[in-house]
């Protein structure tokens, strides 16, 4: 009786959530989220595949040209964006606060300026969403890009505000390192999408 | 066995792989539209 007393007069917050899972609630929320998003854009691949290899439609329309040199570009900034987050999330376990700093604030200055070339070439490529099917999934595929992008500046503008704050040392950079597989996740969908949409 | 959801470092080896993999089947790609 005095135990559990004093046990309650130890304890801070809510009480620990039922678990009806093994597997860690993080990396099951984690997962789930994977799965899904490899459901959305399986979608949008599933229209352009049907276009191109069912229908046998040209890629793309016909009149339409892609800039694959900007979007090479724009790859190659998008890239090394996930080279500077390494580099972030390695000084911050290293506990060098100015290479955290810097690498941050890169990483989220070299994907805004992805989505401003993204944006850029939106307006000067020539055909809308509803010119014609390919054009549909050319916005599709990559405005759902551009959409999760979006998301991952959101998260590193608060990485980046923490960091200049003090918040993260070599113990605690969880909230480098979750960005941080965001951010990559992004980079990798890019690259599928540039390969299958621009190039091939 | 590679888990890109495990931490960022493996999230980034992850992403290096794909790149490697990608720049490979487009080189092969190109290279049988060159010939055929």
């Amino acid at each position: 009786m005095e135990a559990a007393s004093l046990q309650a007069e130890h304890h801070h917050g809510p009480p620990p959530a039922n678990r009806s899972s093994r597997v860690d609630s993080s990396l099951l929320g984690m997962y789930l989220f994977i799965i899904s998003e490899i459901m959305v854009f399986g979608a949008f691949f599933t229209a352009y595949f049907f276009i191109r290899v069912v229908a046998g439609d040209e890629w793309p329309a016909a009149g339409t040209e892609l800039p694959k040199l900007i979007a090479g570009v724009n790859t190659a900034v998008l890239l090394s964006s996930s080279v500077t987050m390494h580099f972030a999330l390695e000084s911050a376990k290293a506990g060098n606060r100015n290479g955290l700093k810097l690498g941050v604030l890169t990483t989220f200055l070299l994907g805004a300026t992805f989505l401003f070339v993204q944006i850029n070439e939106y307006v000067h490529i020539g055909f809308s969403p509803s010119d014609s099917a390919q054009g549909s999934v050319f916005y599709g595929l990559t405005g759902l890009h551009g959409a999760h992008v979006t998301v991952g500046l959101t998260l590193l503008a608060f990485t980046t505000i923490r960091a200049f704050r003090g918040h993260f040392t070599p113990e605690d950079h969880r909230g480098v390192e979750i960005p941080g597989i965001y951010w990559h996740f992004v980079d990798v969908m890019w690259v599928v999408v540039y390969t299958t949409v621009y190039i091939l | 066995m590679l888990n890109p959801l495990r931490s960022e470092g493996e999230a980034f080896r992850f992403l290096l792989y794909v790149v490697a993999v990608f720049a490979v089947i487009v080189a092969l790609v190109l290279l049988g539209r060159a010939i055929l």
